[in-house]
């Protein structure tokens, strides 16, 4: 250290600078003129560049800073909420995250794509495939991943693996309300039911920002105001999911009991026209939809149509009461059991003689019917039904509902008219005889229908089809077809009144009647004196044996009119034989 | 003269620092908020999810299922229901 220290000092009085000789040479006067009018360009061509980039391309390199540091954000709005009369939740959105990947990025020989595979429940070979295209820059794994799930695939910290936030929507309510709840696909939109049906309602509107993010790619500053995201609104539905489900359940067991193709059951609110379930089986978990056919997805209560049968003979007979031609007490003489209308012949399964008109409806006699309907004129039928909502579409704001067919009466032959009085040569969907049949429940009004509920609840205003006096009329006939000596003794239920009509129907084949093919209902109400609910049910070609609407659908009926008016809080209007027990104990203390 | 240029100067350069102080401060604060704000929006989101999942666990079918294979209970029936009138004027939706 000192002798360089002392060989530093030597070397620095070894070189004189005053004696050097470039210094003593003189230099020539051009050179500094050239240093400094250099200088002077080089700072004109800063000035320069300055004045460029502050004031003429002021606009582009503002765009550029901002495109390196400022993101617009979306901000994903929530789709609304789809809640049962008493706010119970059937549909609502939930945070899934979509697994998304840059094929080029992503290490295919890497162990960990085999336990990605796994997670995702994707066959590895699938997976690999989706990797291997490479000139794209972005593929989709798997769309909505369970949270859970999600983590465990963060975890695995696989390079060119992203996730992006998304919505997948849940419902907790499952097969049982998947008619009437639908389903979204992966973007968000309605594809069926209250789902397609409300869409616009139920979607909300994204909102975005403007922020300018740091190094680390944290926010610092919002650039422009923020446009915050609209949520979809909720969406009250007047279902009750208690009620849905009990209804649901029964027609599933009739169906499977059965041997059946399909069956349906509709309840309405006699007294608000709120529909409280709708309800078809087969059905489908709509959170889990693979492999679904349309026999699954159909809500066959409002868009199959079929052949009423004898559901529709209740309505000759209010007409007739209606028109004076008879009284509840006239007789009529349905013997043999068979009538000739032109060159057809209609016949009663089970022959009867002289039957009264609450008896033609009890025992629900084709003859006695045809022989009522015969007296009348075809307009005339043709407006009650009209006026009862066939051959029109149901006013519910539903995909693919059907109005039915009713033909103008014009075109009516006299064997037409005999056939459409006890319910063939029309169509209707289960939804509209349900519908039709608030007239007797409601005095002889028909009400009009909601799926959505009513915030302030109030007795529903409808038209006036039958007199008071005559619908009461028609219910107490109803009342004794669903008694001992009706056609359906199983469709009374237990410590309530109920009232109701059968029917079981051929089925259509081609052009003609099917042979041992039936669709067995029951369309009802209860209790009789004053009628909270109409239900509906259908069961599609019972094949076990049994087939009679009054056998097949009248349990169905009795069940689901038992659960719903104990879930509506209906005290029993029949004395019940209590079964509670009651054994004294002694006090003691 | 050069005494209050020279109090200017060291004003400028306070005011300098502080006002880069400040920015730093509020981006700092920026972020702070914003990471909070997403904070909440994920824990909104998960209450959604909770709340769906509890009713899925309390989903009729559920409920039904569980009552009867595992506690043996069995539908009510008017027959073993005591009903009891309210004494005022109920809600309109009473229940049972």
């Amino acid at each position: 250290m000192n002798r360089r220290h002392n060989a530093d000092r030597g070397a620095s009085r070894s070189i004189n600078y005053s004696a050097s000789p470039l210094l003593a040479s003189k230099t020539p006067m051009w050179r500094s003129k050239f240093i400094v009018a250099a200088l002077a360009v080089a700072f004109a061509g800063l000035a320069g560049r300055a004045a460029y980039v502050q004031v003429f391309g002021n606009d582009f390199f503002q765009r550029q800073g901002e495109v390196r540091f400022a993101r617009t954000l979306e901000l994903p709005a929530n789709r609304g909420r789809v809640l049962d009369r008493n706010g119970l939740i059937l549909a609502s959105s939930v945070v899934a995250q979509s697994i998304w990947a840059i094929p080029e990025d992503v290490d295919k020989a890497s162990p960990k794509l085999g336990e990605l595979a796994k997670l995702l429940e994707l066959p590895l070979a699938d997976l690999k495939k989706r990797l291997a295209v490479e000139d794209k820059t972005f593929v989709w794994i798997k769309r909505q991943v369970d949270e859970p799930v999600a983590k465990q695939i963060a975890a695995l910290a696989i390079p060119g693996l992203y996730q992006r936030r998304e919505y997948k929507r849940e419902y907790p309510e499952g097969e049982a309300a998947a008619h009437v709840v639908g389903f979204t696909n992966v973007e968000d939109r309605g594809q069926e039911g209250v789902e397609l049906a409300f869409n616009q309602q139920l979607s909300g509107k994204n909102g975005s920002r403007r922020v300018i993010k740091d190094r680390l790619g944290r926010v610092v500053e919002d650039v422009r105001d923020v446009i915050p995201p609209l949520d979809g609104s909720d969406l009250q539905l007047s279902i009750d999911s208690k009620v849905q489900y009990f209804a649901y359940q029964k027609v599933r067991e009739a169906v499977l009991a059965h041997k059946a193709l399909a069956g349906s059951a509709v309840v309405l609110d006699a007294v608000t026209g709120e529909v409280l379930a709708l309800a078809n089986f087969p059905s489908f978990d709509p959170n889990y939809r693979r492999n679904l056919s349309g026999e699954q997805l159909r809500n066959r209560a409002l868009t199959d149509s079929f052949e009423p049968g004898s559901t529709m003979k209740p309505f000759i007979a209010g007409l007739a009461l209606e028109k004076g031609m008879v009284t509840p007490v006239t007789q009529i003489q349905t013997a043999p059991g068979r009538i000739r209308i032109g060159g057809a012949s209609i016949s009663d399964s089970h022959p009867h003689g002289l039957l009264t008109v609450n008896q033609i409806i009890q025992k629900s006699s084709n003859v006695g019917t045809v022989k009522m309907a015969m007296q009348m004129q075809p307009r005339e039928m043709w407006e009650t039904y009209v006026q009862a909502g066939f051959g029109q579409k149901p006013q519910l704001p539903f995909p693919g509902v059907v109005s039915g067919r009713l033909r103008p009466y014009k075109s009516w032959r006299p064997i037409e008219q005999a056939t459409m009085s006890y319910g063939y040569g029309l169509s209707a969907s289960l939804f509209q005889l349900a519908h039709a049949y608030t007239i007797f429940a409601r005095d002889g009004e028909l009400i009009p229908v909601s799926m959505l509920k009513n915030p302030a609840p109030a007795p529903a205003q409808g038209v006036r089809v039958f007199s008071e006096q005559n619908a009461r009329a028609v219910r107490q006939m109803l009342q004794m077809a669903a008694t001992t000596g009706g056609t359906a003794p199983q469709a009374q239920t237990m410590g309530y009144s109920v009232a109701g009509k059968t029917g079981t129907a051929r089925k259509q084949e081609g052009k003609g009647y099917a042979d041992k093919k039936y669709r067995a209902f029951f369309v009802g109400l209860a209790p009789v004196e004053s009628p909270r609910i109409v239900v509906a049910v259908m069961i599609d070609e019972p094949t076990n044996g049994a087939y009679y609407g009054g056998v097949v659908a009248g349990p169905v009926f009795s069940q689901t009119v038992q659960q719903t008016l104990r879930i509506l809080g209906v005290q029993p209007d029949m004395s019940v034989k209590p079964q509670i027990v009651t054994e004294f104990v002694e006090e003691s203390f | 003269m050069i005494r209050l240029n020279l109090v200017l100067l060291l004003a400028v350069l306070i005011s300098a620092f502080y006002l880069v102080h400040t920015q730093y401060e509020s981006r700092r604060l920026y972020a702070a908020i914003d990471r909070s704000q997403s904070q909440a929006l994920k824990l909104d989101a998960e209450h959604e999810q909770l709340v769906v999942q509890k009713r899925a666990q309390a989903a009729s079918a559920r409920v039904q299922q569980l009552a009867t294979s595992q506690l043996q209970m069995r539908q009510v029936t008017p027959g073993i229901t005591e009903y009891v009138a309210l004494p005022a004027p109920a809600t309109p939706e009473s229940r049972p």
